[in-house]
């Protein structure tokens, strides 16, 4: 039996359980495992290049103190986590890694671990703050440096038809999520958000032929599932990076049922189609660049940059959003008083949490979301 | 805190001393203008203040408002406005200090009674940022515009290679040299439609000319205090900076700074140093405390001089041609990320320095420092709201260790005095002397 005729119930979205799958597929296949933080760097030409790319994840309120040697204490607590159990040794399985130069604190991760930790192969994506043509085709030339750097890494070829082919495989699990996503759009969903988050968090851990028998799978069972009664106040949640399901949880135990999101694992990523186009590296620019709806990003001043936000918020029906801020997050944290504001004028409350990538204590923030959803 | 426990600089060069005469004198040149309604840019450090000048156009510096706030203690007046607001007091205190300074100008329509200049900041008809060194600039001068000042902004958008990839591939280069000049022609089409003048190339060159004529006597001066003792420190080298924000490309400051240079030479012929006894000679790293200045002067009455400080350097000048001004505005930056790159950037990995000063880049140049200004030790501010410069001490620390250089990271902020702890922070900085006198007797760095 081969990997890719591997079951995909070996998989769910728990990202500790496919650690271990990630393991079992790298000794089977030989492949390298790529891990990422930021999807500026697209996976799909990892995988192109006959990597696999991994979605590094970092555990919620594990103690950091091992990160202490190497940085600051302020810091994002997100970057914190990972530094950590990069120097525990928690990513062995890693050959490769690849960060965005997205937000400052994720940029300087890659210097210190590259420093003290070196990779058999790492990079460093570049990408500018402002969409000005030039620094689209900054972005563009930037994809070109990456292939190469991975094609030298891995010892294949990635041209452009391969690469188109690798995106068209991406895109047919996009398809099947946005169907999931729209079972969101019911009154009440029958799918928690939590559930289909936890899919998209495994989207990122396994390889696209894996993720696709998972996530057929899951469609199917979903579409058996019979229609729930009664109503939930409907939640949009927006914010820092979220890679546990922790929140949906806690908002679905508050009482409340997420709909959407607006978050780097979740509607950022996976909503919308790669363009397939006759370069792929102009789909890739405009999806992962132009279209990557990432704070860190200077869409210019005025409230329009959150027009798409107001438009989600709509097609989902939401009633409220629960604003996720991780500690010394600078690029949601700006945007915070300028998204309320904007929300408020429409009509659409706002909650935020404060956190240092813990969850805790998680009564508090249940107590607060509950007087929160009491509102609706 | 208590205000009691801050205190002001004492300066020891005249140059920096006749400042106090020499500032208020432009501010009010400046206020003149703005009265009669000329219009006002809003600028961050990376606008290259050359191009400034070559437009013939007033500007302010938020970030330099707000170490003058910083420095009156009526900084936190301005953050709470701000955290009251939405904004959290994790974000960087330069910018918070604006966001409330702007609420209260927009609020009554005249700058706040506490503002440090007459006037305050004045109304800005544009806003030029750039997104050099830190993530806040993208989100600061987005949020002025879109909450308080809706006026056109440009933010130039430089970058550099991280510190793995070689900047001396020549399509490296000239993937990166592309981007830059192409920002620069960006930001130059936005003055020109602003200002509704077109650039004088000319005018550009003999600005660049003064600039770098003042700028390389300043990067002398700098280079005169490895002499021991150290004739200048570390509260003549922060206020030295002012002049070329607000006054390089002019003859004034071509002067300012040859004053400085010939003073501070003199001294160091006539072996005078800015203490009596220089019993240590130290690296400061990150962003002075504004509010509490007098912390150098503390330190000093114990023998501690600075010879050298992280942030705000150009030390390493560049000769760049001049002959094609736009271009050699493009190569000094290149040119500057490079030197970074090469002295190791693993810390910051990708830190471009547009403009004529910034932050400690370079853990190699570690090595280089120590032996040239006779370095004994190093004292780290970790400005909490800034991390962007702050990030990576630890690194510098590891690195100095490794050469047996002791070190003290101690906590506060640039401009935030709610943040200072006196009392614990000098026992700290005694007990790190404390520290460095055991070291240079051989003993055990037990570093802090
Ligand atoms: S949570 Fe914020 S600060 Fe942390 S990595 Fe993400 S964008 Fe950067
Ligand atoms: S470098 Fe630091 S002090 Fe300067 S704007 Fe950025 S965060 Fe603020």
């Amino acid at each position: 039996m081969t990997v890719n005729d591997q079951p995909a119930n070996n998989v769910n979205g728990s990202t500790e359980l496919n650690e271990d799958e990630i393991r079992r597929i790298k000794t089977k296949t030989g492949k390298p495992v790529i891990g990422y933080i930021c999807c500026f760097a697209p996976p799909e030409i990892i995988s192109a290049a006959g990597a696999i790319p991994y979605r590094i994840t970092g555990k919620p309120g594990k103690d950091t103190s091992s990160a202490d040697a190497y940085s600051e204490p302020y810091g994002c607590t997100y970057v914190r986590n990972i530094l950590a159990r990069a120097v525990e040794g928690k990513y062995d399985f890693l050959d490769g890694l690849v960060i965005s130069h997205s937000c400052d604190m994720v940029q300087r991760l890659y210097g210190i671990w590259t420093y003290y930790h070196p990779l058999p192969y790492s990079y460093l994506f570049n990408v500018p703050h402002q969409l000005t043509p030039w620094a689209q085709r900054f972005y563009k030339r930037e994809l070109g440096f990456f292939r190469e750097s991975l094609e030298k890494f891995t010892g294949q070829d990635v041209p452009d038809q391969k690469l188109s082919n690798e995106i068209i495989s991406y895109n047919k699990n996009r398809d099947i999520i946005r169907r999931l996503l729209k079972q969101r759009k019911e009154k009440p969903p029958r799918l928690e958000g939590s559930e289909i988050f936890e899919l998209l968090l495994a989207g990122g851990t396994l390889p696209v032929d894996s993720f696709n028998r998972l996530l057929s799978e899951k469609e199917v069972q979903f579409a058996s599932r019979r229609p729930v009664n009664g109503n939930k106040p409907r939640i949009m949640i927006w914010g820092s990076i979220i890679d546990d399901p922790a929140l949906f949880k806690i908002i679905e135990e508050a009482g409340g049922a997420v709909v959407a999101d607006d978050t780097c694992i979740g509607f950022r990523v996976w909503e919308k189609d790669i363009p397939v186009t006759a370069d792929p590296y102009d789909g890739l620019t405009e999806h992962y660049f132009v279209n990557f709806q990432c704070p860190r990003t200077d869409r210019g001043p005025g409230i329009k940059r959150f027009d798409y936000l107001l438009e989600r918020a709509r097609e989902y029906d939401v009633d409220g959003i629960v604003g996720y801020c991780i500690s010394f997050c600078d690029p949601h944290k700006f945007d915070y008083p300028d998204l309320r504001d904007y929300l408020k004028k429409e009509g659409l409350p706002m909650l935020l949490i404060d956190d240092n990538y813990s969850f805790e204590p998680e009564e508090a923030i249940k107590t607060r979301l509950q007087a929160f959803l009491e509102m609706f | 805190m208590s205000h009691s426990e801050m205190s002001r600089a004492i300066r020891h060069l005249e140059t920096t001393r006749k400042m106090k005469d020499m500032l208020p004198r432009f501010f009010m040149r400046m206020m003149e203008r703005r009265f009669s309604n000329e219009p006002l840019a809003w600028c961050m450090v990376g606008v290259p203040p050359e191009l400034l000048k070559a437009f013939d156009l007033l500007f302010e510096w938020p970030e330099n408002f707000g170490t003058m706030c910083a420095s009156r203690l009526v900084a936190p007046k301005f953050i709470e406005v701000a955290e009251g607001d939405g904004y959290s007091p994790e974000l960087c205190s330069y910018v918070t200090n604006t966001m409330g300074y702007c609420k209260l100008f927009k609020e009554t329509g005249e700058a706040p009674e506490e503002s440090p200049l007459p006037g305050g900041m004045g109304t800005p008809a544009m806003l030029l940022g750039s997104g050099f060194i830190c993530e806040p600039r993208w989100k600061w001068f987005q949020s002025v515009a879109t909450r308080f000042f809706n006026v056109p902004v440009y933010s130039s958008d430089p970058l550099a290679p991280p510190w793995d990839i070689d900047p001396h591939n020549p399509r490296i280069e000239e993937h990166y040299l592309t981007l830059l000049r192409e920002d620069l022609a960006g930001q130059i089409e936005f003055l020109e439609k602003q200002t509704g003048k077109k650039l004088d190339l000319n005018m550009l060159r003999d600005i660049l000319s003064l600039s770098h004529e003042a700028l390389g006597y300043w990067r002398d001066t700098l280079a005169l205090r490895k002499a021991v003792p150290t004739p200048m420190g570390s509260t003549d080298y922060f206020h030295a900076i002012i002049p070329q924000m607000y006054l390089v490309g002019d003859q004034e400051a071509v002067d300012f700074y040859r004053e400085m240079y010939e003073e501070v030479k003199d001294r160091v012929e006539r072996g005078v140093g800015i203490v009596e006894e220089e019993k240590y000679r130290f690296i400061w790293f990150g962003l002075p405390p504004w509010f509490n200045m007098g912390i150098f002067n503390y330190l000093e009455s114990f023998g501690a001089v600075f010879a050298y400080e992280s942030t705000y350097n150009v030390g390493d000048f560049f000769d760049v041609d001049l002959s094609d001004p736009l271009e050699a505005i493009v190569r000094r930056t290149w040119q500057r990320a490079v030197k970074m790159h090469d002295y190791g950037s693993e810390a910051m990995p990708e830190l471009c320095n547009p403009a004529v000063f910034g932050g400690f880049v370079g853990s190699s140049l570690l090595d280089e420092l120590v032996d040239d200004f006779s370095l004994n030790g190093a004292i780290m501010h970790l400005t909490r709201s800034c991390r962007a410069v702050s990030f990576g001490e630890i690194h510098t620390k590891n690195r100095l260790a490794k050469a047996g250089v002791p070190s003290l990271v101690f906590e506060s902020d640039m401009a935030d005095p709610r943040l200072w702890s006196d009392a614990q922070i000098k026992t700290r900085l005694q007990a790190f002397l404390e520290t460095v006198d055991r070291a240079k007797e051989g003993g055990k760095i037990n570093d802090s």
